[in-house]
C-alpha cells in the first residue's frame, strides 16, 4: 500500500502571508514520518489542516484516495496528541481514554475495560482512577497517547509531544512512542523541531521551512545528503563552504581551502557556484599533512570538550572550520597553536541550492 | 475546489454578532436608555433651558458640595493609600499563614454589605458606644459629637473603600520577584532608598488602580454620606437623591447627576488611554 | 510598618466583628459594650413581617437577576473572548459601561424611565435595572475564565470524536463549571447587596433588605439591623471561609499525596 495519506498542493494564506506553499507529499500505510523544522516554517499548520484545524486555502487531503475536505474534525478518526497533553482535566485517566469510545456510543463497561486495556499497553496499569494533575507529565503522556490510538484512529498526530519533559523522560519516551507505534503499526506523523528527535525515531523526515517542504527522505539521506543549504545547515552540525566547480567531474575551488575534490551525485557545469559540505565528524586533525587526504592548515581558536569527545574551533585563513574529535585525540593540540586537517573526498558533499 | 475553501473562509463570521445581540441589545434599551433619559431631563425639566446647569455654576450651594465631594474624595483616596499600602506590605512580607488571615479578612470585610459596616460605625461612634466611652474614661469631660460629622462619613468610607486599594496593591506586590529586592539590596539599596527606587515605582501600577477605583467610587457614594455625615456638608450623591425625593426637582437632579457622570467618565477616560479599562476591575 | 499594618488590620476587623455581640443586646438604642443579652431581636426579625418581606423580596429579585444576567453573559462572553471581529473594543467597553456610571446617576434615570413603563415598585423594574448593574462583574469574572481556557481541550475532543454540541456539553461546560458559578454568585450578590436603586425605584411593594435597613437606620436605627448584619456577616463568613475549608478537607483525604494543590484561583 502506497500513497495511503496524500498531500495535495495544501496552500494556506492569512491575508498576504503564505503560510504554506502548495505543500505535497505521499504517506505510506504504517510509516512513521516527522515533520521537522524551526518553529513558524508550516509543520504544525500543516498538521492543523490535515486534523480539520484550520481549513486550507487550497489543496486538498486524502486517506485511501478520500477527500477529508468535506468532514469536520470530529468526522475524521484521526487520533492527536498535542503539545499540553489536553487531558480533560474533570476526568480520570481512565475516563480520558474511554472518551473517544462513549463518543462512538459504546457502552461504559466495555469502553472502560478497553480503555483499562490500553493504558496498560502504554505502561499505565493501575493508575486509571487518578485524574491528570495527580500524574507526572510522562504518565500524562502516555495517557493521552493511549486516548488517541484507543479508537484506532486511521491517523496519529503528534504535535510536538515531547517538548514538555526533561532530556531523560524525553529519550524514554521516544523509545516507547516508537515501540507502541510499532505494536500498533498506525500512521504516524509527529512534528518536531528537535533534530535528534527526528533522526531517531523516524521511517522520513520532513523538513519544512517557510511553508514549503526542503526535502523529505529518510534519516540517514537528509543527513548525508541533504537537498538545500537549509537542510544540511538545520540537520547535524557542519561545514558550509562556499565554493565554485572548477572541474563538473569533481574539484571546486574556495579562496581558502583551494582546490577541493569531491565525488559528484549530480550533474553540475563548470563555474556554476555552490555549497560544500563536511561534517566535522568527518575531518581528522594531526601535527602533520596526511597522504591521500585533503589537508589545510587551520588556526585553533577555541577547543569545546565534551567529555568523550571535543569541538575543536578554528580558522583555515578567513574561513570558520569546525572539527569533532574524539576526547583522546584532543590533547595533541591548545588553543591558539596551528594544526593540519584534512579530509577524503568522500566526505566532500555537494549542495547545489 | 479551492476556490470554495477560500470563500468560505473568507466569510465574515456572523457566530460572534448572534451571540452578542441579546447582551448589547439588553444594555442599550435598560441601561443606555435612562441614562439617556438622565441628560434629557437636566435640559427639560422643569422646561427646555440650560437654566439648571447654570444654578450649578453659579450657585454657591451647589460649588459648596460639588468642592466638598471633591476634598472628601481626595481624603479618603489619601486615607486609604496610607493605610492599604502597609498593610499590603505586611501581607506580602509576612509568613503564608498570616498573609492568608489578613486577606481572609480583608475578602471578609469587602463582601460584607456596605450597609452592615455603616450601621457598626453607628455603633462605634455613637454617643453610647466604645469610642466615646473610652476618650471619657481618659479624662475627657466633654467628649466631641463624633457621628453625623464629616469625620464619621470619610472614616465609614475609608473603610469601606479601602478593601479595593489593598487587594490592588496586594496584587501587584505579590508579582514583584523577591529576587529583584535582594539584587537591589546587593547594589546598595537600603532603606528608605530602597522602598523610591524599588518598591515604589515597581507597586506604582497598583496605586494608579486603587487610587482610581477609590477615587471614582468616592465621588458617586450615596448610602454613608447621607446615614452618617453631617446633614449640613452633603456630597454630590446625597443632593442629588434629595433633590428628587424632597423637592421632586428631576431637571435640577439629572443635571447634578450628569456633571458628576461626566467627571467620573473624564477620569475613567483617562486611566483607560493609559492602562486599559478592563484592568481596573480586574 | 509592622505596627501601622497591625492597626490597620484592627480598624478592619472591629466594625465587622462588633455587629455580632450587638445583635444580642437588649439595649433599645445604640450602646455598647451592651447592658445585657438576649435572643429578643433575633426573634422580632423572624417574626416581624415588615423586616422578612424585604429579606424574601431581595432573594426573588437577586435570584431573577442571576439567572437573566447570565442568559445575557454566558453567551456575549463566548462572543467576546473566542471571536475577533471589528467593534470588540467598543463592545467590550460596553460590558463595563455600568460599573462606570455611579449608581445614583443611573438610579435616577430608572426613576424615570421605570415610571414611563409603569414598572417602579415592582419586582420586574428591579430585576431589569439590577440585571444592568450585574452583567459587567459576572462578565468580568467568566471572560477571565474563558480566557484561561485551553481550547486545545476542545479541539482534543472533537479529534476523538465529540461533535461540536458534545464537545460542549461533555468538555467546555464541566471545566468552565466553576467560573460559571462564582459568576453567578457574584451577580446574585451584586443584586442582593444593591441600595441606591432599590431605594429610588423598589418602593414599599418590592422593598428589598438593602432599602428596608438603609431607612430604618435612617429613621430610628432598629436593633434589629445588628441581627440581619450578624446574619449577613455569618453568610458572607461562611461563604468565605468554605472554599478553604473544602480544600482542607479534599486535601486530607486525598487518593494520592502526589499532586501540589493548584495555586487558589481566581
Amino acid at each position: 500500500m502506497d500513497q495511503y495519506l496524500q498531500l495535495n498542493g495544501i496552500t494556506k494564506k492569512y491575508g498576504d502571508f503564505t503560510a504554506l506553499a502548495k505543500v505535497k507529499l505521499d504517506i505510506r500505510k504504517g510509516e512513521f514520518v516527522t515533520f521537522l523544522g524551526p518553529s513558524g516554517s508550516g509543520k504544525t499548520t500543516t498538521l492543523m489542516i490535515i486534523a480539520g484545524f484550520e481549513k486550507a486555502t487550497a489543496g486538498d487531503v486524502l486517506v485511501e484516495g478520500r477527500s477529508l475536505s468535506g468532514l469536520a474534525p470530529h468526522e475524521r478518526n484521526i487520533g492527536i496528541v498535542f503539545q499540553n497533553y489536553a487531558l480533560f482535566p474533570h476526568k480520570t485517566a481512565v475516563e480520558n481514554v474511554y472518551f473517544p469510545l462513549q463518543m462512538r456510543g459504546i457502552k461504559r463497561t466495555e469502553g472502560l475495560g478497553k480503555a483499562a486495556e490500553m493504558l496498560e499497553l502504554v505502561g499505565l496499569r493501575g493508575l486509571g482512577q487518578r485524574y491528570p494533575k495527580e500524574l507526572s507529565g510522562g504518565q500524562q503522556q502516555r495517557v493521552a497517547l493511549a486516548r488517541a490510538l484507543v479508537f484506532e484512529p486511521s491517523l496519529l498526530l503528534l504535535d510536538e509531544p515531547l517538548g514538555a519533559l526533561d532530556k531523560n523522560l524525553r529519550e524514554q519516551m521516544q523509545i516507547e512512542i516508537k515501540r507502541i507505534q510499532r505494536t500498533l503499526g498506525v500512521t504516524t506523523i509527529f512534528v518536531t523541531h528537535d533534530q535528534s528527535e527526528a533522526m531517531s525515531m523516524s521511517d522520513r523526515i520532513v523538513v519544512f521551512e517557510k511553508g514549503e517542504i526542503q526535502q523529505a527522505a529518510t534519516p540517514l539521506e537528509i543527513y548525508h545528503r541533504p537537498r538545500t543549504r537549509f537542510v544540511a545547515g538545520f540537520i547535524g552540525e557542519s561545514n558550509l563552504i562556499p565554493a565554485r566547480i572548477t572541474d563538473a567531474a569533481g574539484k571546486a575551488e574556495n579562496p581558502a581551502l583551494g582546490t577541493c575534490d569531491f565525488t559528484p551525485v549530480e550533474t553540475l557545469s563548470q563555474g556554476q557556484d555552490v555549497t560544500l559540505l563536511i561534517r566535522p565528524e568527518h575531518i581528522r586533525l594531526s601535527r602533520k599533512p596526511v597522504e591521500g587526504r585533503k589537508n589545510a592548515a587551520m588556526q585553533v581558536e577555541t577547543i569545546v570538550n565534551y567529555g568523550d569527545n571535543a569541538l575543536v574551533i578554528g580558522r583555515v585563513g578567513d574561513l570558520p572550520m569546525r572539527v569533532r574529535v574524539l576526547g583522546a585525540d584532543v590533547v595533541i593540540i591548545q588553543e591558539g597553536e596551528e594544526c593540519c586537517i584534512s579530509w577524503l573526498p568522500e566526505a566532500v558533499f555537494v549542495i547545489s541550492r | 475546489m479551492g476556490a470554495t475553501i477560500s470563500r468560505l473562509g473568507e466569510r465574515p463570521n456572523l457566530w460572534p454578532w448572534l451571540l452578542l445581540a441579546p447582551l448589547t441589545a439588553y444594555l442599550a434599551i435598560f441601561f443606555l436608555v435612562p441614562l439617556a433619559d438622565v441628560a434629557v431631563m437636566s435640559f427639560t425639566e422643569p422646561r427646555l433651558s440650560l437654566a439648571n446647569y447654570q444654578k450649578i455654576v453659579t450657585g454657591t450651594l451647589y460649588q459648596r458640595v460639588f468642592l466638598n465631594t471633591f476634598l472628601t474624595a481626595g481624603l479618603v483616596t489619601l486615607v486609604c493609600l496610607c493605610v492599604g499600602y502597609p498593610l499590603a506590605y505586611l501581607m506580602n512580607n509576612s509568613k503564608p499563614r498570616t498573609a492568608m488571615l489578613i486577606l481572609l479578612l480583608v475578602t471578609m470585610s469587602f463582601w460584607t454589605s456596605f450597609l452592615v459596616r455603616t450601621y457598626a460605625w453607628m455603633v462605634l461612634l455613637g454617643n453610647n458606644g466604645p469610642i466615646v466611652a473610652l476618650l471619657s474614661a481618659l479624662g475627657l469631660t466633654n467628649p466631641p459629637q463624633l457621628l453625623f460629622t464629616r469625620f464619621s462619613s470619610t472614616l465609614a468610607m475609608v473603610h469601606i473603600l479601602a478593601p479595593y486599594m489593598i487587594m490592588n496593591i496586594y496584587s501587584v506586590m505579590r508579582k514583584i520577584d523577591p529576587v529583584l529586592i535582594r539584587s537591589a539590596e546587593s547594589l546598595g539599596a537600603r532603606g528608605f532608598s530602597l522602598f523610591r527606587h524599588v518598591y515604589l515605582p515597581l507597586t506604582a501600577p497598583g496605586i494608579a488602580n486603587g487610587c482610581v477605583l477609590v477615587f471614582v467610587l468616592c465621588l458617586g457614594f450615596y448610602v454613608t454620606p447621607v446615614l452618617l455625615g453631617s446633614p449640613r456638608e452633603q456630597m454630590i450623591a446625597g443632593l442629588i437623591g434629595h433633590q428628587i425625593e424632597e423637592f421632586l426637582a428631576f431637571g435640577m437632579g439629572s443635571a447634578m447627576a450628569m456633571v458628576l457622570l461626566a467627571i467620573t467618565l473624564a477620569i475613567l477616560a483617562v486611566y483607560h488611554r493609559r492602562f486599559g479599562l478592563d484592568k481596573l476591575w480586574g | 510598618m509592622r505596627l501601622v499594618g497591625i492597626a490597620v488590620v484592627i480598624f478592619i476587623a472591629a466594625p465587622l466583628v462588633i455587629v455580632v455581640p450587638m445583635s444580642f443586646s437588649d439595649a433599645r438604642s445604640l450602646q455598647f459594650p451592651p447592658p445585657g443579652y438576649w435572643l429578643g431581636y433575633y426573634q422580632a426579625y423572624f417574626t416581624d413581617v415588615s423586616w422578612l418581606r424585604p429579606t424574601w423580596n431581595s432573594i426573588i429579585i437577586a435570584a431573577a437577576t442571576t439567572v437573566l444576567t447570565m442568559a445575557l453573559v454566558v453567551p456575549a462572553c463566548f462572543a467576546l473572548v473566542r471571536h475577533r471581529f471589528k467593534g470588540k473594543s467598543i463592545a467590550d467597553l460596553m460590558m463595563l459601561m455600568p460599573l462606570a456610571v455611579p449608581h445614583i446617576v443611573i438610579a435616577v434615570g430608572y426613576y424615570s424611565f421605570l415610571g414611563d413603563l409603569r414598572l417602579v415598585h415592582t419586582h420586574l423594574g428591579v430585576v431589569l435595572a439590577h440585571t444592568c448593574l450585574s452583567v459587567p462583574i459576572a462578565f468580568l469574572v467568566l471572560s477571565a475564565n474563558l480566557k484561561g481556557f485551553d481550547r486545545n481541550l476542545e479541539r482534543a475532543a472533537q479529534s476523538l470524536g465529540a461533535s461540536p454540541v458534545q464537545t460542549f456539553l461533555h468538555v467546555t461546560l464541566p471545566i468552565l463549571r466553576p467560573g460559571l458559578v462564582i459568576s453567578a454568585l457574584f451577580a446574585f450578590i451584586q443584586s442582593f447587596d444593591e441600595t441606591v436603586v432599590a431605594i429610588f425605584i423598589s418602593g414599599r411593594d418590592a422593598e428589598t433588605l438593602p432599602r428596608k435597613m438603609f431607612d430604618s437606620i435612617r429613621q430610628e436605627a432598629d436593633p434589629v439591623i445588628a441581627v440581619i448584619s450578624t446574619l449577613l456577616f455569618v453568610a458572607v463568613l461562611l461563604a468565605v471561609i468554605a472554599p478553604f475549608a473544602w480544600r482542607g478537607i479534599r486535601s486530607r483525604f486525598a487518593r494520592t499525596a502526589l499532586p501540589a494543590p493548584s495555586p487558589a484561583g481566581r
